[in-house]
């Protein structure tokens, strides 16, 4: 018998569903619970994580990248990089894995009704963005203009290819996408640059706007500045923070920015909260 | 409730104890150490030497199995623990240096998500403690604010006595229990005195003043000349009764196997690294600052508790001599 409240430890069955490879080296995997209760049951709010395990190879943390309001499957998104990585990057349409989750706080949607979002993110920070702004996109009278700007290295390196095609197509979202100088090929209808500069030309209203920032520590550490200039507010500018975890539930000691525990107090902090961390993730 | 018990009475009831079935667990020696482990004979039971390791892991061992995993075609199988894994245990002679990091440690693993595996373990033992009568330069637990006489964390309190045999006073409902279930080898105290204590050398520190420094020097050069010798071996946190930080890893193949719990520490390396190849505690001295705040501020802040006995392990076992009550107060003198 599996008792999940006394073993916290303990995942719940999931079977891969579809497998979706991104660039060469990250995949999404699409996730079915097994159990009728649990899939059912199992509700989160976008920027919860989970804890998702390759059976014979452990756990890794990763944000739940599908939005919370497609019902009856989850997705994560992971680039092969390490042992459990490369295990969950082998399974196949029907394998089963294990999720546990889900954890952690989650992004405040309700505070950012009617107002403008500015999504701004680089490389594989997208998914932990991508649940958000799907949640917004199919509640989409919720809010006013609703615009993303994603950078990859190159072209290659860009996620979730089909939907940004997807959201270049609607007349409610505007979509810039960015890769950095020389890594643009022959048919790039992008833009070429850094997404902090890109952004700063974009230059979008701060005015009743919510900016959403993920991505690698040099891009949030050149974004913020922009943002500033831009007349953005510190309570204005939420992130997620990714520091290493193991347990997710606020004992393994590993995931703390000072006193703050990434995965009880986060992952999802404002730039005012981030400010007032010591430099830790 | 005040008893006594003589020295021949203690080894009978230990025995009855055992005969009966009863796990004890107490130090004993164990190849050249002595460690916190079960007794085959009151005769095992070490009471003049403090265990080389804590007894934290009387609830919280250096690995564990969380679940069991079997792979049957693309299904998966999943076995949980079951409740004979946590025994009823009688914990017998331990120090009050480290009885008193167990009621610590109920704090992170029952605030918000329960770990059962720690708290059924502690639900089910008894703690019984035994007062020390010798010390050495390393121990620092008068400074901490315990004493080497503290009943914190014990359900049951032993102190020798002169010419043999203990003063118990019981600390809790389960020692009140226990003392009656065996009132039969207790006797009224008859006024024998208690042989001294040990004395350890420290002076108090101000924990205030000391977690006031720490509020607001996360950067500091001190931290480097603090740390600058630390190899980052991390055997301060494995004898540390308080230090409870873990990992969890599955052993065996993809076919079948465990995932289990280990010990694990903040002075590793590998622990906060990223799969990104970032490493927020990239070098030693932001891993050493690490421990120290989590001691003596992060746990403070968060459960209004020191994450430290002074039990003195730690300095003993520094293959690099650094001492962690010569840090704290130079800490404090700075404060």
């Amino acid at each position: 018998m599996c008792d999940h409240n006394k073993n916290i430890y303990l995942p719940y069955l999931a079977t891969v569903e579809e497998v979706i490879d991104e660039t060469p080296d990250v995949r999404t995997l699409r996730l079915v619970f097994q159990d009728e209760q649990v899939r059912e049951g199992f509700n989160f709010r976008a920027g919860q994580f989970a804890e998702y395990s390759a059976f014979g190879a452990g756990e890794s943390t990763f944000c739940i990248a599908s939005s919370p309001t497609r019902k009856g499957y989850i997705e994560c998104c992971f680039r092969a990089v390490g042992r459990v990585t490369e295990s969950l990057r082998r399974l196949e349409v029907g394998d089963t894995m294990g999720v546990r989750g889900p954890y952690g706080n989650s992004f405040p949607i309700e505070q950012f009704f009617g107002k403008n979002l500015l999504f701004v993110t680089g490389g594989i920070a997208l998914p932990p963005l991508r649940t958000l702004i799907w949640n917004c996109l199919d509640w989409r009278d919720k809010f006013g203009d609703i615009t993303i700007v994603y950078g990859a290295r190159t072209e290659a390196d860009l996620v979730y290819k089909r939907e940004l095609k997807e959201w270049e197509a609607r007349s409610d979202v505007k979509l810039v996408k960015t890769v950095d100088p020389g890594g643009n090929g022959p048919e790039w209808d992008g833009k070429v640059g850094f997404v902090p500069t890109v952004l700063d030309e974009l230059a979008p209203t701060a005015e009743n706007t919510i900016a959403l920032v993920c991505g690698p520590p040099i891009m949030i550490k050149f974004t913020l500045p922009v943002l500033e200039k831009l007349g953005f507010g510190d309570e204005e500018i939420y992130t997620t923070l990714e520091n290493r975890m193991k347990c997710g539930l606020g004992k393994c000691g590993r995931c703390n920015v000072g006193n703050i525990y990434v995965c009880k107090d986060g992952p999802v902090f404002t730039a005012k909260q981030v400010k007032a961390m010591p430099l830790e993730y | 409730m005040q008893k006594q018990i003589t020295e021949a009475n203690f080894r009978l009831l230990l025995d009855s104890l055992l005969f009966k079935g009863q796990r004890v667990v107490g130090p004993r020696r164990s190849g050249g150490t002595v460690l916190y482990e079960p007794l085959a004979s009151a005769s095992d039971l070490v009471t003049d030497e403090l265990p080389r390791r804590s007894v934290k892991e009387a609830f919280f061992p250096v690995c564990e199995d969380l679940l069991e995993y079997r792979k049957e075609g693309q299904q998966v199988a999943l076995s949980d623990v079951t409740a004979e894994r946590f025994p009823e245990t009688v914990l017998i002679g331990v120090r009050p240096c480290d009885a008193a990091a167990v009621p610590v440690l109920d704090a992170v693993f029952s605030w918000d998500y329960k770990d059962q595996f720690f708290l059924e373990r502690r639900a089910r033992t008894t703690i019984i403690g035994l007062a020390c009568t010798s010390s050495d330069d390393a121990c620092f637990c008068s400074a901490v604010g315990l004493s080497p006489a503290d009943p914190k964390g014990a359900d049951l309190m032993l102190t020798p006595l002169v010419g043999g045999g203990f003063l118990v006073e019981s600390q809790s409902e389960k020692g009140e229990a226990f003392l009656e279930t065996w009132r039969d080898r207790f006797a009224e105290p008859d006024g024998t005195q208690t042989q001294a204590l040990a004395t350890p050398a420290t002076q108090p520190f101000d924990l205030k003043r000391i977690k006031a420094w720490l509020d607001d020097h996360f950067e500091d050069a001190a931290w480097d000349s603090i740390a600058t010798r630390c190899v980052g071996c991390g055997a301060c946190a494995f004898v540390c009764p308080a230090c409870h930080c873990f990992d969890i890893v599955d052993e065996g193949s993809e076919k079948g196997g465990k995932r289990r719990k280990f010990w694990d520490a903040c002075g590793f390396w590998k622990f906060t690294h990223h799969a990104s190849g970032h490493n927020p505690r990239d070098l030693q001295p932001k891993r050493y600052r690490n421990r120290i705040m989590h001691k003596f501020k992060y746990y403070d802040d968060k459960f209004g508790q020191t994450l430290c006995t002074g039990c003195g392990r730690c300095i003993r076992v520094c293959p690099v001599g650094i001492d962690i009550a010569g840090v704290l107060e130079e800490i404090q003198e700075k404060g």
